[in-house]
């Protein structure tokens, strides 16, 4: 387990940029209020085997007690880093980002197993969007009941969404959370 | 026995070397072994006379024990290697002597008639550099495409390549004969005789330094408890080559680690503070508002309106006022 150096920092604060824009100084900042202590500590990034965990300090602090070969994992996985040093958002991160996310999309009933199933957001199961979307921007995908369903990046503007026919991608998939049974070995 | 051993034998401290020259076999003796014996037992004479003289010397007091300064050899020996062979002329000695063109003396330094100032002949600032030249006159026989002082460079390097040309080409008659110069011999010799015919590259000081460090390193504890000789650098790499953040320091996350983040953070923010002004947004509110003046506008300015009409608009313009009022709390 160690920290971040400044060039994954670097890879880490764009890639969670693109979805939650300055929202991001609160992902940073968020007070935790988890373990003994009294006074709220902050959340940390740790790498632990090219995985990107957020912790909270304390947790931090106890898990140093654990030998590298033994630590398997701790707080939240955010992401993975790539052979060739890039990173990768995964899963795990969904409850982080739609908390702060910036660009929302909500889903019809009828395409959310669709989505679920890793494909791409078409204009017929777009329930509603946020305004002010650019494309290429990280976009979170929601069921109509406010559950997070997973993440992509927006193929289209909304002003463009409103031109498509119904079956233009809308949003591409990045991942989402069938994953847990579908993938349940590379988490 | 003894005194005609020291008259007689001669003691050459240069070379180390004791001779005696009245010594001869009384008679010629029966075998091989016998004749090695009686050698030996001469030489061990010698060796003894050679020691004692040694030890007579006056010695310095060194590490390894008493240091003696050897006098300057007496006995010329003879050559070890052959007398050079002399070279054979080159082509352009040859030429010379043919011509009858004798060698004249140059000077270190000429006068330079462009500037007017005494520069050297060779080397920097020289006299008649081409780089010099700031005009090159066109001739008629010139065609208009050329660059001429590309073409002089270019020239110039040809009649470089013929020079060299021609040295190899005396290098080669002269190794013919077997008269090459010495330097030369030796680095023919260093050559490989399979594999390539590459010489191989000196190495520079830094690069001995780094070799020698490297060197000093491959013991079983990595070189940490062996003494320094005077002189020899401490290493540069200290095995540590990449620089991480504590894992935790304090109650979690540190000062450094914090500064990081937020410079990261700072700098992430700042590159996309473009984008907080909502440009689209800004030009929709403010074209919104330029419709609404200019209905208010032509509102007072129709006078031609029914009962009905002017109650009417009032209704619209509260409703416009109240949802303009709203939008304006929504910023």
């Amino acid at each position: 387990m160690r920290p971040l150096d400044e060039n994954e920092t670097t890879a880490l604060f764009e890639k969670l940029f693109k979805f939650t824009g300055n929202n991001l100084k609160n992902i940073v900042e968020n007070p935790s209020y988890e373990g003994p202590d009294p006074n709220a500590g902050r959340y940390c990034f740790r790498l632990q085997k090219n995985r990107v965990y957020y912790v909270s300090e304390s947790m931090v602090k106890r898990a140093t007690n654990i030998g590298r070969a033994q630590l398997v994992s701790l707080g939240t996985c955010i992401g993975k880093f790539t052979k060739g040093g890039n990173f990768h958002l995964t899963v795990q991160s969904v409850n982080l980002l739609a908390a702060n996310a910036k660009h929302k999309v909500w889903l019809k009933p009828t395409s959310e197993m669709s989505f679920l199933y890793g494909n791409h957001v078409l204009k017929g199961g777009l329930g509603r969007i946020t305004e002010n979307i650019v494309a290429g921007d990280g976009v979170v995908v929601f069921s109509m009941s406010d559950v997070p369903l997973g993440f992509g990046i927006a193929a289209k503007s909304t002003q463009d969404c409103r031109k498509l026919d119904p079956n233009g991608i809308v949003v591409l998939h990045q991942s989402d959370i069938g994953e847990y049974l579908r993938m349940e070995d590379e988490l | 026995m003894t005194e005609m051993d020291t008259q007689e034998h001669q003691i050459d401290l240069g070379h180390l070397m004791a001779f005696d020259p009245l010594h001869h076999f009384p008679s010629p003796p029966p075998s091989r072994e016998e004749l090695v014996k009686e050698c030996l037992q001469k030489g061990t004479v010698l060796v003894q006379l050679i020691a004692d003289a040694l030890f007579n010397l006056p010695s310095t007091e060194d590490i390894d024990g008493p240091l003696v300064k050897l006098p300057p050899p007496m006995t010329r020996l003879p050559r070890e290697k052959h007398l050079p062979k002399p070279k054979p002329p080159t082509k352009w000695e040859l030429f010379a002597k043919a011509k009858g063109i004798k060698n004249r003396k140059k000077d270190k330094i000429v006068y330079d008639e462009q500037t007017g100032t005494w520069k050297r002949r060779h080397g920097y600032d020289r006299v008649n550099d081409d780089k010099d030249i700031p005009i090159i006159e066109a001739k008629m026989t010139d065609e208009p495409g050329e660059d001429p002082f590309a073409k002089r460079q270019a020239e110039k390097r040809k009649r470089v390549e013929k020079h060299e040309k021609n040295r190899l080409q005396n290098l080669k008659q002269a190794a013919k004969v077997g008269a090459l110069p010495s330097h030369i011999q030796l680095a023919a010799t260093a050559l490989p005789i399979t594999g390539t015919q590459a010489a191989p590259k000196k190495a520079s000081k830094n690069e001995l330094q780094d070799i020698a460090s490297m060197a000093a390193a491959a013991t079983a504890s990595g070189g940490k408890f062996d003494k320094k000789l005077l002189g020899e650098k401490p290493e540069k790499h200290k095995g540590k080559y990449r620089k991480f953040l504590p894992v935790v320091e304090g109650t979690g996350i540190g000062s450094q680690e914090r500064q990081q983040t937020e410079k990261v953070l700072n700098r992430l923010i700042s590159k996309n503070s473009h984008e907080i002004l909502n440009v689209d947004k800004a030009i929709n509110m403010y074209n919104v508002k330029k419709e609404k003046k200019r209905k208010n506008q032509r509102g007072k300015d129709s006078s031609t309106s029914s009962k009905l009409n002017p109650k009417k608009q009032l209704q619209k313009k509260s409703l416009k006022k109240g949802g303009s009022s709203k939008k304006g709390k929504s910023k």
